[in-house]
């Protein structure tokens, strides 16, 4: 399968800060590819150079086959994320606008207007200036003025950010919509269970440098059945000082336990201090993987001597 | 010239002259012009028109006679059209010794108290050619100054009449061999393509310096309205990140060219107004052959190289600043630049071939005005003043585009403090 973006040993530094270091990627085409990270590790800053508003200090960028990132610019839809919009304009001049900007006619642009705008339940709202739009009216205009052109790349940095649920589902749902339609779509967020329902492949940055990459399944799979879900009467203080716990991650009515033993054996263990009510051998969550790679290291010995 | 760059020039086009912005633009410099030429009227029509009683002391005898005469002839002549034009002068007679400031403390009083606007003492010596004495003129309005002008012209006419009088000389006499002959300014007679010669015109203040001022305003206000435009739209797309979106369908320099294009067609649109009902007010009172098709030509190579220099300078501002209160105070220096002709074009008026004028007109952000202003004064500069004015205008041009382009590319992503001039400097230096 061909790559929509390649990175080969990007590097950015910012006054002598490493921004993003040494990093290599390949975004497979069609596609939904998900960048996750904590703050500050370097997803933006990825996102910026592959839309070329930041040149790389270092290594090679390709967008859809050129290694000049301006070539493939029409091609490329874009949601930053901080969004802004003129606050002045109609919607449907400021849609024509980028579009335009894309290399598209206005009679190209209407129609896919009309029907972004009455897929996300804005139909008539053309003739509407922007500043008398809710915020999460706003956001779907600003995700249709990314896709009005119908791009073959479609990156949107944290495009659920700030949406309520009912707002986040229909933004997910045209998502799944562009990418039916063959259009790679790299996306930044901060919502694991999103990037786990969503995405084909995914990639934590961690202080710049690659710490994920792969499908879901892989990405589990380098980490093992090493976690186990349990429910007992005691609850967490059932757990406290058995041998085989590494880490808990109480949720209250259940706890999550990585172990550094085989689950049966804990098993016996907990069993013969307290009732228990479930137990569930099962993979780390994604939330738990970046959890495990972003947590302070000092944080994660409290835990482990929990 | 890409096609992308005239549809950020379209954009910011439509977005200006939709603006208010742009329509108090449109309507400041006849509103400006018609609120100058009313006040001129109103101050004209609405004149004082309170009578002004004042006290007379004429200890020569001779001069209160002759001054109610004056009086009588002044008050029938500001009512001769029906309506009166000025106050009344109502002279009152009165008597006191010379040293007697009790009489004078009093006549003070009756001021105070406007039972008097002045009063006026008339020293015993004034018909004597060789006195040292004066008139004095006692008032509490020393503002006004019709009544004591009036009071001093006729005393001194009168005293002049009766010294001749006593000195046996014809005062008609006098008039009639001290009469002046004025003066005609005039132009230069001309000679048409057959070799016939043309009678010089008469000097014509409206034709000579009004349309020059007039065609300079218009490139002024042009300009004042549109460019500094630019700062707002930078700014917006700056705080509200739309810079972002743009900068990932188009170069910072497709971008900012658009910008400075739009804002140009903006003041070309102004200009074409300003010029069109110029030209039919000068039509009107028949100064229509005055404005040239050459003084257009040169209206709009001025306009283009302004548009330039000023369009970049505020998208510099706008691009170095994250907000409205960092421009302001950026803002400063290129106000001063463009209000340079506003606060110097009067003294090229009065002399436009000075080495201040030439001076002036040579400096670039000023060149386009003031150029403007010294090509359409005749006899005009020479040729290659206008040839320098036009390359180092130019040159600024370029460079200010230049560096604006730099300084746009990097400043347009930047959020937080404003950049200081060191780092736009660096900015303008860097690959």
């Amino acid at each position: 399968m061909h790559s929509a973006i390649r990175l080969t040993d990007v590097t950015k530094r910012f006054d002598g800060v490493t921004a993003v270091d040494r990093l290599t990627l390949a975004v497979p085409g069609g596609s939904i590819y998900g960048f996750i990270g904590p703050n500050g590790s370097g997803k933006t800053t990825t996102l910026r150079m592959i839309m070329h508003l930041l040149l790389p200090d270092e290594g090679r960028i390709e967008v859809l086959g050129s290694a000049d990132t301006r070539a493939a610019r029409d091609r490329v839809g874009y949601l930053p994320e901080e969004r802004g919009l003129y606050k002045k304009m109609q919607v449907r001049r400021l849609l024509r606008y980028y579009g335009r900007l894309k290399g598209r006619s206005i009679a190209e642009l209407d129609p896919v207007i009309d029907e972004w705008l009455a897929r996300l339940g804005m139909a008539g709202w053309g003739d509407r200036k922007i500043e008398t739009l809710s915020k999460g009216m706003s956001q779907k205009v600003q995700f249709v003025a990314a896709v009005v052109s119908r791009p073959e790349l479609l990156i949107l940095d944290e495009p659920f950010s700030g949406l309520d649920p009912v707002n986040a589902e229909a933004l997910k749902d045209a998502v799944l919509e562009v990418r039916r339609h063959g259009t790679t779509v790299v996306f930044s967020t901060h919502d694991m269970a999103t990037a786990e329902r969503m995405c084909d492949r995914i990639f934590m940055i961690f202080k710049g440098r690659k710490v994920l990459d792969g499908t879901l399944d892989e990405i589990q799979a380098e980490y093992g059945f090493d976690t186990v879900r349990v429910r007992t009467a005691a609850g967490a203080a059932a757990l406290a000082g058995l041998p085989a716990v590494e880490s808990v991650n109480d949720y209250g009515q259940q706890q999550e336990v990585r172990l550094t033993s085989e689950p049966q054996a804990f098993l016996r263990q907990l069993a013969a201090r307290t009732d228990v009510y479930h137990f569930e051998v099962t993979r780390p969550s994604l939330h738990d993987i970046f959890v495990r790679i972003a947590r302070p290291p000092q944080e994660r010995e409290g835990v482990a001597a929990k | 010239m890409t096609n992308k760059t005239l549809i950020v020039a379209a954009s910011e086009f439509n977005t200006q002259t939709r603006s208010k912005a742009f329509m108090i633009g449109l309507l400041m410099m006849p509103v400006f012009m018609i609120v100058a030429m009313g006040v001129q009227k109103f101050t004209r029509d609405a004149t004082d028109v309170k009578d002004r009683t004042f006290a007379v002391v004429d200890r020569t005898g001779a001069l209160f006679a002759p001054l109610k005469a004056a009086a009588d002839e002044w008050n029938a002549g500001v009512k001769a059209g029906g309506t009166q034009t000025a106050p009344l002068f109502l002279p009152r007679q009165e008597s006191f010794e010379q040293g007697d400031d009790q009489a004078r403390a009093a006549l003070s009083d009756r001021v105070k108290r406007d039972e008097l606007f002045a009063f006026v003492e008339i020293p015993a010596d004034a018909l004597d050619p060789a006195t040292a004495s004066r008139v004095q003129y006692y008032s509490n309005h020393p503002a006004y100054r019709t009544l004591p002008a009036w009071v001093s012209n006729t005393i001194n006419r009168e005293i002049v009449n009766l010294r001749f009088r006593d000195a046996a000389i014809d005062r008609a006499l006098v008039s009639r061999l001290t009469r002046r002959v004025e003066m005609s300014e005039l132009g230069l007679l001309q000679r048409d393509t057959s070799g016939a010669i043309k009678a010089a015109a008469p000097v014509d203040k409206v034709r000579t310096t009004g349309i020059p001022v007039g065609m300079m305003m218009i490139l002024l206000f042009s300009m004042m309205s549109g460019a500094p435009q630019l700062l707002n739209s930078v700014i917006e797309e700056k705080m509200s990140r739309i810079s972002e979106v743009l900068i990932g369908s188009i170069t910072p320099f497709e971008l900012m060219m658009g910008k400075l294009l739009g804002s140009m067609a903006v003041s070309l649109l102004l200009a074409t107004v300003y010029l069109v009902g110029g030209t039919a007010v000068a039509r009107h009172y028949g100064y229509g052959d005055s404005i040239h098709l050459s003084d257009m030509a040169w209206l709009l190579v001025f306009l283009i190289l302004a548009s330039f220099i000023f369009g970049a300078i505020f998208i510099t501002i706008g691009a170095a600043c994250s907000d409205l209160k960092d421009a302001q105070g950026m803002m400063t220096p290129a106000m001063i630049l463009m209000m340079l002709p506003w606060m110097t074009w009067f003294s090229i008026l009065n002399a436009p071939e000075s080495k201040v004028s030439v001076g002036l007109s040579l400096f670039p952000t000023a060149t386009p005005f003031l150029m403007l202003l010294r090509i359409m004064l005749p006899p005009g500069p020479p040729g290659w003043q206008i040839g320098l004015g036009l390359v180092l205008t130019t040159v600024t041009s370029m460079a200010a585009v230049y560096a604006a382009g730099k300084i746009f590319r990097t400043g347009l992503l930047m959020q937080g403090k404003a950049a200081t001039f060191g780092e736009m400097w660096k900015w303008v230096r860097a690959d």
